[in-house]
C-alpha cells in the first residue's frame, strides 16, 4: 500500500494504529485527519488502544472464478471509543465479542489479528 | 402552498434490455406516463432525470428527440435515492409555483457494468481505505444481518423468508425481473455471498429499467390524482462509535419527518414499497418505518401482515429482490407501484382498499454513515 496522506501507524515499538481526536468534543475518528485537511487544526493524532472487541462481522465468499478463499470482515470496537472496519484474520470463524488487535499489513495498511480472550 | 399530485405514471419491465440505449429505454416510460396522465407533451414545463452511473447530461440526451421546446432539464443523483430525490425537488418547484406540471424520470442500465457490486464513492480517505480492505454494500448489509441474528435471536430462515415473500409478489408482477417463486430451502441453499446473505437474498445486479411520473398542481384529467402527502430527503450523519447498526437511523429519521409532514402515523399506511436491496434491510425497515415496534420485525413478518392480502402489504411489486434495482429508476418505480394500488389498478397484487401508501429508498456508497441519502414519501387518495 502506498504511503497514505494521513498518519496510519505510530513510529513507536510496537507501533500503534492512529486515529484523530476532536479537540472540542473528544470524539475519535478513523482514519486520522490528513495534515492538508482544513479540519486538521481541530484534531490531534492519538493512538488506538491495542485490543478491540468484534461488534459484528461477515465472511465474504468470492465467486469460484476468482480463485480467492473466503475472508472475514468486521467492525471492531476499541476503547475511546472508536469503531474501525477491517479484515479479521487468525481465526476461521470470528464471533461477536472476540478480541482482535491491529497489525500492519502491506496490502491493506492494517488488519485485525485474533488474540486470546 | 400548492397541493401536488402524481397524475400519471409508467415504467418499463425491469430486466436485461440488451442493446437498448438510454433514449429508447426511457422514452417508453415517458410516453406511457404522459398518456396515463391524459396530458399533452407541451403541458410539461420541466424535466427531472434521476440517474447514477449513466454519465453527464443523460436527461437531455433522452428527451432530445421527443420535441420538448428547450424546457429545463435537471439531472439528479443521490445514489439509490436519486429517483425519489427527483420527485422531491420537482415537488418543491411546484409548491413554489415555478411550474404547474413536470415530468420526473428515473433510469439505470446496470447491465452495462457487467454485473457485480455497485462501486463505492472512493474519492474519500475513509471510503478508499475501507474499500481496499473489502467494504462492499453486500458486506455492509451482511454485518447488519450478523448483528440482527445475534441480538434478536432471529434465524437464517427469518431472513430467507423475506425473499420467499417478495419472490411470491414478484410472480404476480409483469414488470419484475424475477417472476418465479422460490422456497426457503432454495434461498438458503443458493450461493453464499456475504454470510449470512445468500445469492437469493441479494437484489439482482444485472438489470436495466426506467420509470416516469407526471407531477402537477393542477387537476388535469378525470383519473384520480395521487396526492403527495409528504416528501422527505435526508442525508447521513457521521456514525458514532457506539451506534446501534440495527437502528437504520437515516430511514427512521426520514420516516419521522414524513409522518409529521403528513399528519399521519404508521397505522395509517395501507401499502409500502421499501428498499429491500437485501433481505435484512426489509426487516430493519419494518421497525425504522414504525410498522413494527422495536424488536418485533420478525413477528410482523410471521404474522402475514406484510404479504399481499395482509394488513399492510410490503413490496407487493416484489421489491428490489424481485424487480432488481436499477438505481436511478427505483424510487420512481416505487411511486408508480403505489399509484397503481391507490388507483385500484394493481391486479392480482392489489392492496385492497388502499388509501395511503409509503415509499422508502436509501442510497449507500460511502463509509462512515448509515447511508448517504434516504427518502420517504407518503402518497394518498
Amino acid at each position: 500500500m502506498s504511503t497514505p496522506p494521513y498518519p496510519l501507524w505510530s513510529a513507536g515499538d510496537p507501533p500503534a494504529l492512529l486515529a484523530s481526536r476532536d479537540l472540542e468534543r473528544g470524539e475519535l475518528i478513523f482514519p486520522a485527519v490528513p495534515d492538508n485537511s482544513p479540519l486538521a487544526e481541530r484534531h490531534e493524532v492519538v493512538a488506538v488502544e491495542r485490543v478491540g472487541t468484534v461488534y459484528t462481522f461477515t465472511i465474504i465468499h468470492p465467486g469460484a472464478k476468482s480463485g480467492l478463499a473466503p475472508y472475514a470482515l468486521g467492525y471492531v470496537d476499541f476503547p475511546g471509543p472508536v469503531r474501525i472496519f477491517g479484515r479479521l484474520q487468525g481465526k476461521a470463524q470470528p464471533a461477536i465479542g472476540d478480541h482482535y488487535e491491529p497489525r500492519a499489513d502491506a496490502a491493506f495498511g492494517y488488519v485485525f489479528e485474533s488474540v486470546g480472550a | 402552498m400548492r397541493e401536488t399530485s402524481i397524475i400519471g405514471g409508467a415504467m418499463t419491465p425491469f430486466g436485461r434490455h440488451a442493446g437498448v440505449l438510454a433514449p429508447e429505454l426511457a422514452q417508453r416510460a415517458i410516453l406511457d406516463a404522459i398518456a396515463d396522465a391524459g396530458i399533452e407533451k407541451d403541458d410539461i414545463q420541466a424535466i427531472y432525470c434521476a440517474n447514477v452511473l449513466g454519465g453527464m447530461i443523460l436527461g437531455q440526451l433522452i428527451v432530445r428527440d421527443l420535441g420538448f421546446k428547450g424546457i429545463p432539464v435537471y439531472n439528479v443523483e443521490n445514489a439509490c435515492a436519486s429517483g425519489a430525490t427527483g420527485v422531491h425537488l420537482a415537488r418543491h418547484a411546484l409548491m413554489a409555483q415555478q411550474y404547474d406540471t413536470v415530468l420526473v424520470l428515473g433510469i439505470e442500465q446496470l447491465t452495462a457494468l457487467g454485473g457485480g457490486t455497485i462501486p463505492l464513492q472512493r474519492n474519500d480517505h475513509k471510503t478508499e481505505l475501507y474499500a481496499k480492505a473489502g467494504m462492499v454494500l453486500p458486506a455492509v448489509y451482511a454485518m447488519r444481518g450478523t448483528r440482527f441474528l445475534h441480538e434478536r435471536g432471529a434465524s437464517r430462515e427469518d431472513l430467507a423468508a423475506i425473499a420467499v415473500k417478495n419472490r411470491h409478489h414478484g410472480s404476480l408482477n409483469e414488470y419484475a425481473q424475477q417472476r418465479t417463486e422460490t422456497t426457503l430451502e432454495e434461498v438458503l441453499a443458493s450461493r453464499m455471498i456475504a454470510d449470512p446473505l445468500t445469492l437469493l437474498q441479494c437484489c439482482p445486479s444485472q438489470v436495466d429499467g426506467a420509470a416516469a411520473v407526471i407531477l402537477s398542481s393542477r387537476r388535469r384529467s378525470a383519473k384520480r390524482p395521487v396526492k403527495v402527502l409528504a416528501s422527505v430527503v435526508v442525508s447521513g450523519v457521521r456514525e458514532q462509535a457506539d451506534d446501534d447498526i440495527l437502528d437504520a437511523e437515516i430511514t427512521a429519521r426520514a420516516a419521522r419527518q414524513a409522518y409529521e409532514q403528513a399528519g399521519l402515523g404508521p397505522d395509517d399506511v395501507d401499502v409500502v414499497e421499501l428498499h429491500d436491496a437485501f433481505t435484512i434491510a426489509e426487516l430493519l425497515y419494518y421497525e425504522a418505518l414504525g410498522l413494527a415496534d422495536h424488536g418485533e420485525a420478525v413477528s410482523l413478518l410471521k404474522s402475514g401482515a406484510t404479504r399481499v392480502g395482509g394488513r399492510v402489504p410490503v413490496n407487493p411489486s416484489g421489491g428490489l429482490l424481485s424487480k432488481g434495482h436499477p438505481l436511478g429508476a427505483t424510487g420512481v418505480a416505487q411511486m408508480v407501484e403505489i399509484m397503481w394500488h391507490l388507483r385500484g389498478r394493481a391486479g392480482a397484487r392489489q392492496a385492497q382498499g388502499a388509501k395511503v401508501g409509503l415509499t422508502q429508498c436509501t442510497g449507500g456508497g460511502i463509509a462512515g454513515v448509515d447511508h448517504a441519502a434516504s427518502s420517504v414519501h407518503l402518497l394518498g387518495v
